[in-house]
């Protein structure tokens, strides 16, 4: 067991360890990995989002000084996922036809970006145009034509239904049908992605630096694709720039700049510009759910049943297709933490002449809190009664975990209605409602949503891989500072800095003497890497469960060294001593030059040197975060513009580790929710032409569109190690839910409610025009 | 046309530089790839992020939108321009008590444009500070702890 120190770090509010050197312009991004010879990639991409190519001239390019080579799918005949199911996958460089705007056809490699840009302008490639695909519901019915000759439109289909479900529907006596529709976004990381590749001269193994979430994955998927074994091949994580998901994917353009780097035998360096990332970063929230509800007199719901859409794009992400995450998940955890005994669901996700769909924070939850929530509010304005009110009634309730849901997903203990009312408590709702009244009456439009979310996260599988487990490995140096290594991607999160407070309060050290690893696949074990929520739970377990170890070696060492039983070794402050007897005590470093200088002094039976790697699997196969989002928005009906003006959250993500960082994620979250509920959309118009392609068209929240965000914290812990669970993504799956809510509730006088995503000023005239 | 030099020199941070650059070159390329001060990062190429942010004699502006051979004759100064010999500006440490990064990505241009904004104002009003940092695009931290440190380092000047 865990023993308890003094002081604790975790659960503290310690500064990150990473910040001096981001602080400072000291830190290293993709950017700034630079050696000599090094050269540049721009790529030509498809102009049009569907069609054959005909021809590809690029003698031009060749031509130009400062060019080495330019090359198309017959120099590097790589296709990304060619798994059975999908029936497709997408070439690394184009191969005979082109199927989304964006797509990478030809990739020019020169001395540097502005001459690989020049020659990429001189490739002339000849198309000959095809109907695009573009609207999701015709494309299910393989409309205007197969996007794939070869493939159904309709990739991925799947039905799940609840025994007694048409019963129990059939029997409520209220029912409610709303269709409901999340529009095309995705992360906008602020560092773009980018690859680097070169080979070690002296060894002829292949580095690889990647802007990824998961160093060990993506090495594995450069392997497959170029057939290297893996003990060839290195991958090094520089600082992320912003993940969210989005970097978890293995792309088109990795594998061209690994590819060319072996081929030519020279480090070769690729960095997106923003026109790329909108238009090759995969994206997102395709998706459109109809749906019914019913329930009876009490506004207890009884059966939900949704069909669910997603366009999934042209391709499936490699490896991981963002539509099937994100409808296979949210039909399983679409009745969120109410108790609703039925559900029905039905799943078709198409191909279609866009962007592949991949991960984006929250994947399915923004998607199914939007839904979920906004049936509530549905069935409260139905029946005249309090929303809150009618979350209280259909609350999954303390006694009844470990709760199965409809779907059949098990969720461990949870605050659902505790954190319900910690956050109407924040946001002051009973005089919220009368101030309301107050203001409708000047022909002000003030509304609040309320966004209760559960936030299914360490799964064992995720757009992260199916690893499902971490692993950490400790080295105390002969100094004895220590070294510690994870299989982590961080990409902002504090990794260095919240698995260190773990590690301090395992081994006894000051965190300063503290090192965290990550990012390497030379340096780290083998591990699932970032994504799903997984690195706090699955990652900070894996960190007690060596530093358990470790702390087990050291009080071996104490105890034989300082004469005393093992049962009296306290650890900490960088000392180990006898209970009680202060005095008797050693450094942790004198422990360390015994175990690595003076071995003679090692205890019998004990190895040479202080080394140990831990793994962590949890025992469930998901631990479910949950809390509170309520947001209060004004609306004003004459330009249709949407202010969030306040926000609270309860939060409770069980033991927390560092609850500053855990506020910034939720921050994070807010933020990105508040875009996605009136900001951000990737809009296609009828050519299949991607028609936001630049910051100024797909908008970000800034520092003004987001307000003052209070937080609250209540801690359910897990019952895996630490009691840790994760937490990166509930923010952003409930935030759109709260801000659209609120958007409806102010707008109830004019009867509509939202049901697309974003919120337009458009749409908002249109809902006050139509009433 | 495309890889003529021309020569010209450049004060950052206090310093001359004596570069061969290419007329076309951005200043955050050239900063970047010909001074070597990485820390000033390229978002959007487009004018709109902000990360690229440096000061052009004491004001904000967009490193990606102006060629090298403009800042000739001007004062150029960097996050490597405002971090003291050892550890940290007083604005840099209020960023790291109110934890006001995660990423980093657009942090440095974060931090030159809200130490125009002290220069030139050393009290702001929380209003004016997210009126002022507008045009800095976070994606990681909502802004909040970004607001706050700005809002602790007031009136304490540049440090150092």
């Amino acid at each position: 067991m865990a023993e308890v120190l003094r002081p604790q770090m975790m659960g503290a509010r310690v500064s990150r360890v990473e910040d001096p050197r981001l602080l400072s312009g000291q830190a290293r991004f993709l950017d700034d990995i630079q050696v000599p010879g090094m050269l540049e990639v721009a790529f030509v991409r498809s102009p049009h989002a569907a069609a054959k190519i005909v021809a590809i001239d690029a003698d031009a390019a060749r031509r130009l000084p400062g060019v080495y080579a330019v090359i198309t799918h017959q120099e590097c005949p790589i296709v990304l996922w060619n798994q059975e199911s999908y029936k497709v996958g997408q070439p690394a460089l184009a191969d005979g036809d082109v199927a989304y705007v964006g797509q990478p056809v030809v990739a020019v490699i020169a001395e540097n970006r502005y001459i690989a840009e020049d020659a990429a302008e001189l490739v002339r490639v000849e198309y000959q145009t095809l109907t695009p695909v573009w609207d999701m519901r015709d494309a299910i019915h393989e409309k205007p034509r197969r996007v794939h000759e070869q493939a159904e439109n309709v990739f991925f289909q799947k039905s799940r239904q609840t025994p007694g479900f048409d019963e129990a529907f059939a029997a409520a006596p209220h029912h409610l049908k709303a269709s409901f529709r999340t529009n095309r976004q995705t992360a906008v990381t602020m560092e773009p992605r980018g690859t680097a590749a070169m080979l070690d001269a002296a060894s002829g193994r292949l580095t690889v630096y990647a802007s990824t979430q998961s160093p060990h994955r993506m090495r594995e998927d450069i392997c497959t694709l170029l057939d290297i074994p893996e003990h060839l091949v290195r991958v090094i994580v520089p600082e992320v720039g912003g993940g969210f998901g989005m970097k978890a994917t293995c792309y088109p353009e990795d594998v061209v700049v690994a590819h060319a780097a072996v081929k030519y035998r020279k480090p070769v360096k690729w960095i997106s510009d923003r026109l790329e990332s909108l238009e090759s970063d995969v994206h997102a929230r395709d998706d459109i759910h109809d749906v019914e509800v019913a329930f009876d007199d009490d506004g207890k719901i009884i059966a939900i049943k949704d069909h669910l859409m997603a366009d999934g794009g042209a391709y499936p992400a490699y490896p991981w297709s963002g539509a099937e995450g994100e409808t296979g998940l949210a039909a399983r955890v679409l009745t969120g933490p109410y108790d609703i005994p039925y559900l029905a669901t039905e799943i078709d996700c198409t191909y279609s002449n866009k962007t592949p769909l991949g991960a984006y924070r929250g994947v399915w939850g923004p998607i199914a809190s939007f839904i979920q929530e906004g049936l509530v509010d549905r069935v409260a304005r139905h029946l005249k009664l309090d929303p809150a009110d009618v979350r209280r009634r259909n609350m999954i309730r303390k006694e009844q975990f470990p709760y199965r849901n409809a779907a059949r997903m098990i969720y461990d203990e949870g605050s659902y209605l505790e954190s319900m009312e910690e956050a109407l408590k924040l946001i002051g709702y009973e005089d919220f409602r009368h101030r309301q009244a107050q203001l409708r009456q000047q022909g002000r439009y003030v509304g609040v949503g309320i966004s209760v979310f559960v936030e299914p996260t360490a799964m064992a599988s995720s757009e992260a891989g199916e690893v499902g487990y971490e692993s950490c490995t400790i080295r105390i140096e002969p100094s004895g500072r220590v070294t510690a290594a994870l299989g982590l991607g961080p990409s902002g999160q504090g990794h260095e800095t919240t698995m260190a407070q773990i590690l301090s309060d395992q081994l006894g050290v000051p965190l300063e003497d503290i090192v965290v690893l990550h990012g390497d696949t030379d340096s780290a074990p083998y591990g699932g890497g970032t994504g799903g929520s997984r690195s706090g739970p699955i990652g900070g377990g894996a960190a007690l469960v060596a530093g358990r170890q470790m702390r087990e070696k050291l009080i071996k060492y104490a105890a034989h060294l300082l004469e005393a039983s093992e049962d009296d070794i306290e650890l900490g402050d960088g000392k180990a001593w006898v209970t009680g007897v202060p005095d008797r005590s050693l450094t942790i470093r004198t422990i360390a030059q015994t175990a690595y200088l003076d071995v003679s002094k090692i205890p019998e039976g004990m190895p040479i040197g202080l080394e140990v790697t831990g793994r962590y699997l949890p025992k469930r196969p998901v631990t479910f975060s949950n809390g509170t989002h309520i947001a209060e928005v004004e609306v004003d009906v004459h330009t249709g513009v949407v202010k969030v003006t306040r926000y609270a959250v309860a939060n409770d993500c069980g033991r927390v580790i560092n609850p500053t960082i855990v506020e910034g994620q939720i921050h994070g979250g807010v933020a990105q929710g508040i875009g996605a509920a009136v900001l951000e959309a990737l809009r296609y118009d009828e050519d299949g032409q991607l028609v936001t392609t630049s910051l100024l068209d797909y908008l970000l929240p800034e520092s003004t569109d987001v307000p003052r965000i209070q937080v609250q914290h209540i801690e359910t812990p897990s019952d895996g190690e630490g009691g840790i669970k994760g937490m990166a993504e509930g923010s952003l799956i409930a935030a759109p839910a709260a801000v659209a809510c609120a958007i409806s509730d102010a707008l109830a006088p004019f009867g509509g409610m939202v049901d697309t995503l974003p919120v337009t000023p458009e749409m908002v005239l249109k809902m006050v025009q139509n009433s | 046309m495309a890889d003529e030099r021309v020569e010209v020199v450049l004060r950052v941070n206090g310093r001359d530089h004596r570069l061969e650059v290419s007329p076309r070159w951005t200043l955050s390329d050239v900063l970047r790839h010909q001074v070597g001060l990485t820390g000033t990062h390229v978002g959007c190429e487009q004018g709109v992020c902000g990360a690229c942010t440096v000061l052009l004699d004491g004001e904000p502006v967009r490193s990606c939108l102006i060629f090298g051979v403009q800042a000739e004759g001007h004062n150029v100064t960097t996050v490597e321009g405002i971090t003291p010999e050892s550890g940290l500006s007083p604005l840099q440490e209020a960023f790291r008590k109110h934890h006001a990064l995660q990423c980093g990505y657009c942090t440095p241009g974060m931090l030159l444009t809200a130490q125009a904004l002290l220069d030139r104002e050393p009290n702001p009003s929380e209003e004016t500070i997210r009126e002022a940092l507008t045009g800095n695009l976070c994606r990681c931290t909502g802004y909040q702890f970004i607001v706050d440190a700005v809002m602790a380092a007031r009136g304490q000047g540049r440090g150092a």
